[in-house]
């Protein structure tokens, strides 16, 4: 806290932040809707709108999506708790599995969308509670790699027990969302992202709220030293299971909520690529701070999914002569390694770091400034 | 010298009883693959067990080191040497085999300590996260750049130590298998010689148990780091020698399973514990045949995992690791 | 809040880099679209903009990039090729090159964003592709409701086509379907070399070892139902996945139970090419014929890059293998016009992409006679294609395709290695060669 605060009159701006503090849950509604709402226009605007048409852009949004439910998802439990948890995708298969014995031909249940969403919400938080179970005596380093292990496990498990899950071939045909008899499409993007969006806001909503708890600031007391948190009174045994259980459900609503766009399930897209990749969002992102993880799993999905695809067109738009000739598909994954190591070298608090890990990274330069020099404490 | 007989008793007892259940189970044919399945994944975990007990990082690219050490013998053995297939005249063969060794080592040794300096050490004092993302970066460059020079299938490796085998006890073992786990074994002691008896095998001690102390005593921590990565890196490259000898085939995605597999050794045995990085890999490999022998080979990942998961319920600091409590 | 900032700029940068994703110029550095002469045909009305393209949908990076890149090459010819004739009907023929692999794997989600990518670009008249099955039934939804051919030179998945399961992907256009596939199903593969092991070679007994993917399980179920059918005993079935290293104790498990031969039920690049090279060290395995679909079957003589002869090396002899075309190829002038070309030998399923564009080309040529714009030419691109009246002379010989969308005719070519030739490392001659009838044909 600096000394001296010269007293100003708190501009436009501030006060509008004082009263977004205040009614955060609207603030991040209104958000939302700004965003979603921007965002198709933008993509209107030429020179964008020659690139793509804008339903192939908002398709992208929609997918997009998935990934930023799922980065805030994991940022409850690496960000907010602490716990390196390196199999996430298991939680993600598991919801996107549920959908589809909830709603395909293969099971010839129809369960509609909307309590689907739940239901994969409650399973995946039931898995998250029986993965997390044995994990409560490990240390971090030992709980990231059974975490792993589990990552490696479910999608093994949903590979080998072919006789409930099609094994290899996957389950498709799985029905699409519905609305008050308004059937979604495959066509038409616009319902998907809708949809998307509200699940977002409405997550988002509830990950704040859980943040600024009691059972949120557990999470971070245990984050920052165990020991001291369990001193202070605090369950770390359902304090951790719940991390992991909320955790899960927001995978679980991810993997729906996908499964349904895609119509298709297989047991090959829940590898730990898929873990990692949530990972790296999260940890880029910025931990701990759920706008800054959600911005950074649009990044990185627009990077990974369009971006690296598209590098051959991008630069043949360039029109340099030695680019034109490198096939750059090839190297896509070696410039993705690239831009990881040098996003971490350059900026390993991520791009939007929540407050408190710019104190404890910046907190040298500042602590100096903020020591008042001696002659005034020594009483002159 | 006195060897303290307590402290080498509890190794000791565990691997054996490790390999002679082994035996019982697999029978003689089953148990010389799970054997030399077991040093590869050994030399591999030990480089783990030590980066991790120095600057408790889990190297993700380490498998990817192994990977990268295979090829380069390979090159060294085909381009350099000129090799193509089994040489007979054994002066020759240990001739060959000593310099394709010795290369392979020192150069992965390099490779590793080049990755230390350039992509984990600006990063030691950075969160917890950032360092292993990074690894995972290095991992995919390591691929790339493998599979944009030898290409995206199999390469075929000149397999110079000749295949023959010999009856023992039922099965017929290969003189390379006796090879490989002799050398494994050879690798393992001398690193516990030089980590116990010298004084830069100290130095990695005292830094890896605090490392401020360590500084303060005048260990230079930047050169002790580094030799403990350049040691790290040479012996998964005698890994990824013998990978290459005994299999014949080498391709750029194998890193990352074998890695994973051996990382697993590692915490099996306790993590920062070199005799339990050893003693873990030859146990992980066993759990791989067995469930090969039972009929279950769709299940192996999942039942090596499986029994790392039940070892750590109960010895949360895996089997040969120290009860640590709670670090603050 | 200069994060705030920063993040904006940053977000609108990479909207930006993002956008240029389909811009119009689409080739793929190394395509030759040939500097063909002037048309002798004008282009019709239907012809906007000059160009028209065909799409192509595999597997392109990562490790799976010896799969799709042979496979496009092949569709890359043939637009070559055709443009040296002046094009379709005076238009010129430019390509769209998709990759669905994500991380080096198939990834059914990349594979449906670039299914509608290509239906969005108005200019595709038909996509060649997909590679993997897994990815085809999450695409074919999107181009049966779209309208937009897919002919793919791979999928042998039964369920991608035949009903019940292959009607849950045709859900919005059941009678106007938009996918036909030159290679044929597993219900036919499988069993041949059943058969040919069980007939041909008289062996009674089989190890069958599958890479737990969906082409592999798919022959190795099959070929495990018609190899009991005849009489004969499957000793041991085991699933080996592609990350496998070390085949030994799966082949030293099968030995003991002195199998006759062995079906390895995969591809090479998921590690078939290895499980034959340790399989044959195993003794009691030395001689025994092994058996492969066309994963395996992949025609690559001993030396080249990624070919199952190479990597197996002497351990080749006595291998036999299924291919789901016909050996006569209509045009014995393709393998040479391909090394030519792109240097190298054709990819397994070259041959097979080759004969898709040409079935998108003829079905253009035809369609061109009676459209008016892009939209009306894809549709009689569809239309054509899919009609079992039509039958398309390629270089798999003549081909037309039944309501489902499978081939009327599989083919299925015998193949053994001879490690005689090549120079000494081995090749693969041809044995023989049959014909099924579909079931489904009309």
């Amino acid at each position: 806290m600096t000394t001296a605060t010269s007293k100003r009159l708190p501009s436009p701006w501030g006060r509008l932040r004082a009263r977004a503090h205040d009614h955060r849950s609207l603030t991040i509604l209104a958000g939302w809707a700004i965003v979603a709402s921007v965002l198709p226009v933008i993509v209107m605007i030429p020179p964008l709108s020659t690139f793509q048409p804008e339903s192939l852009w908002i398709d992208g949004f929609a997918n997009a999506g998935v990934f930023i439910l799922l980065a805030m998802g994991l940022n409850v439990v690496v960000g907010l708790a602490g716990l390196l948890d390196l199999g996430y995708a298991a939680f993600f298969a598991i919801g996107s599995y549920a959908y589809a014995f909830g709603a395909s031909p293969f099971t010839n249940l129809q369960i509609p969308f909307w309590p689907m969403l739940l239901v994969g919400a409650v399973v995946a938080a039931t898995l998250g509670i029986l993965l997390g179970a044995p994990t409560l005596r490990l240390r971090g380093d030992y709980l990231a790699i059974v975490t792993l292990g589990f990552g490696e496990i479910v999608p093994a498990v949903f590979l080998n027990a072919s006789a409930f899950t099609l094994g290899t071939n996957g389950i498709g045909g799985i029905y699409k969302p519905e609305v008050f008899g308004f059937q979604f499409t495959l066509e038409n993007p616009v319902p998907y992202y809708v949809a998307m969006v509200a699940i977002l806001a409405i997550t988002m909503v509830f990950l704040y709220r859980l943040q600024g708890s009691r059972l949120g600031r557990a999470w971070m007391a245990i984050r920052e030293d165990e020991l001291a948190a369990a001193s202070s009174g605090i369950n770390t045994i359902t304090t951790k299971l719940l991390a992991f259980a909320l955790g899960a459900s927001t995978a679980g609503l991810a993997g729906v909520f996908a499964t349904s766009k895609l119509t298709f399930v297989g047991p090959g897209q829940f590898g730990f690529q898929v873990s990692f990749t949530v990972l790296a969002m999260v940890v880029l992102g910025g931990m701990g701070n759920i706008w800054g993880v959600a911005t950074g799993a649009f990044v990185i999905y627009t990077i990974q999914a369009v971006l690296l695809k598209e590098l051959n067109q991008f630069f043949a738009v360039l029109h340099v002569p030695i680019l034109q000739s490198i096939d750059f598909v090839q190297y896509q994954y070696l410039l993705y390694g690239v831009a990881l190591v040098a996003m971490m070298l350059l900026r390993p608090e991520g791009l939007f770091p929540s407050s408190r890990r710019r104190q404890e990274l910046h907190a040298t330069s500042e602590d100096v400034a903020d020591v008042p020099p001696p002659t005034e404490a020594l009483g002159a | 010298m006195t060897v303290d007989f307590r402290r080498v008793i509890r190794p000791v007892a565990i691997g054996t009883i490790a390999l002679l259940t082994e035996y019982a189970l697999l029978g003689t044919q089953q148990f010389a693959n799970a054997l030399t399945l077991g040093a590869i994944y050994a030399l591999i975990a030990l480089g783990y067990t030590m980066v991790y007990g120095i600057v408790e990082l889990i190297n993700f690219a380490h498998g990817d080191i192994f990977m990268v050490g295979s090829f380069l013998a390979m090159w060294i053995m085909t381009t350099l040497l000129g090799l193509s297939g089994p040489v007979t005249n054994l002066l020759n063969l240990v001739g060959l085999l000593s310099i394709v060794m010795f290369a392979t080592m020192v150069g992965m040794g390099f490779i590793g300590m080049f990755i230390e300096r350039f992509a984990y050490r600006p990063l030691r004092h950075a969160p917890r996260l950032a360092p292993l993302i990074t690894a995972i970066g290095v991992s995919f460059i390591l691929q790339n750049i493998i599979s944009s020079l030898f290409g995206p299938s199999p390469v075929n490796v000149p397999q110079i130590v000749p295949l023959d085998k010999f009856a023992f006890m039922g099965g017929k073992i290969g003189y390379l298998n006796v090879f490989m786990v002799v050398l494994a074994v050879v690798l393992m002691i001398a690193l516990q010689l030089f980590v116990g008896r010298t004084r830069l095998g100290r130095a990695m001690r005292s830094t890896a148990q605090d490392r401020e102390a360590a500084e303060l005593m005048g260990v230079d921590i930047n050169q002790t780091i580094a030799i403990t990565f350049f040691i790290a890196a040479a012996l998964a490259g005698a890994g990824g020698v013998i990978q290459g000898l005994y299999f014949g085939s080498i391709k750029f995605d194998l890193g990352f399973f074998v890695g994973l597999k051996a990382f697993t050794a590692a915490v099996l045995g306790g993590i920062g514990n070199t005799t339990g990085a050893a003693i873990g890999g030859f146990i992980i490999a066993f759990v791989e045949v067995y469930a090969t022998v039972l009929g279950y080979t769709q299940w192996s990942e999942v039942a090596v995992f499986t029994v790392l998961i039940l070892v750590l319920v109960f010895r949360p600091s895996g089997l040969l690791g120290q009860q640590l409590g709670e670090r603050a | 809040m200069k994060y705030g900032k920063l993040g904006a700029l940053g977000a609108g940068a990479l909207l930006v880099f993002s956008a240029c994703s389909g811009t119009t110029a689409t080739a793929a550095p190394g395509t030759s679209t040939a500097p063909g002469g002037s048309s002798a045909v004008a282009a019709g009305a239907w012809c906007v903009g000059g160009t028209v393209k065909i799409g192509t949908e595999l597997p392109m990076s990562g490790g799976e990039t010896a799969n799709g890149a042979p496979t496009a090459n092949g569709v890359k010819l043939a637009i070559k090729q055709q443009n040296a004739k002046g094009g379709v009907a005076g238009c010129k023929l430019d390509i769209n090159v998709q990759d669905d692999a994500l991380n080096g794997v198939h990834d059914p989600q990349t594979g449906a964003k670039n299914m509608q990518t290509l239906v969005a670009d108005a200019a595709v008249m038909g996509v060649v592709g997909p590679f993997n099955s897994g990815v085809a039934k999450a695409e074919i939804p999107i181009s049966n409701g779209a309208g937009l051919l897919m002919c793919s030179p791979a999928n042998t998945n039964n369920g991608v086509t035949q009903p019940p399961e292959g009607d849950t992907y045709r859900k919005t256009n059941p009678t106007k379907i938009s996918y036909i596939r030159t290679a044929s199903p597993d219900s036919i593969q499988g069993p041949s070399a059943a058969d040919y092991l069980y007939k041909d070679l008289g062996k009674t007994s089989v190890y069958i070892i599958d890479d737990t993917e969906t082409f592999g399980v798919g022959v190795g179920d099959t070929f495990q139902a018609e190899f009991k059918k005849l009489g004969g005993n499957v000793v041991k079935r085991d699933s080996a996945p592609k990350s496998t290293t070390d085949y030994t104790p799966l082949f030293t498990a099968a030995a003991a139970l002195n199998p006759q031969g062995v079906y390895l039920a995969g591809t090479t690049p998921t590690g078939m090419g290895l499980a034959l090279k340790q399989g044959r060290t195993v003794s009691g395995l030395e001689t025994v014929p092994f058996v492969g679909p066309d994963g395996v079957a992949d025609l690559g003589p001993g030396g080249t890059q990624g070919a199952t002869i190479t990597i197996a090396g002497a351990a080749s002899h006595d291998v036999y293998g299924t291919v789901g075309s016909a050996h006569d190829l209509a045009d014995n002038t393709f393998t040479a016009a391909y090394t030519t070309e792109f240097g190298g030998a054709p990819g397994a399923y070259s041959a097979a992409a080759y004969a898709c564009a040409q079935i998108i080309i003829a079905s253009l040529d035809k369609a061109s006679a009676t459209a008016t714009d892009l939209a009306s030419a894809r549709e009689g691109v569809r239309a054509n294609a899919v009609n079992s009246a039509n039958s398309f002379t390629t270089v798999l010989g003549s081909l037309n395709f039944d309501k489902y969308g499978d081939n009327v005719h599989p083919f299925i070519s015998f193949y053994k290695v001879d490690m005689t030739l090549a120079g000494g490392k081995g090749d693969w001659t041809f044995v023989k060669q049959e014909s099924f009838s579909d079931p489904n044909a009309q």
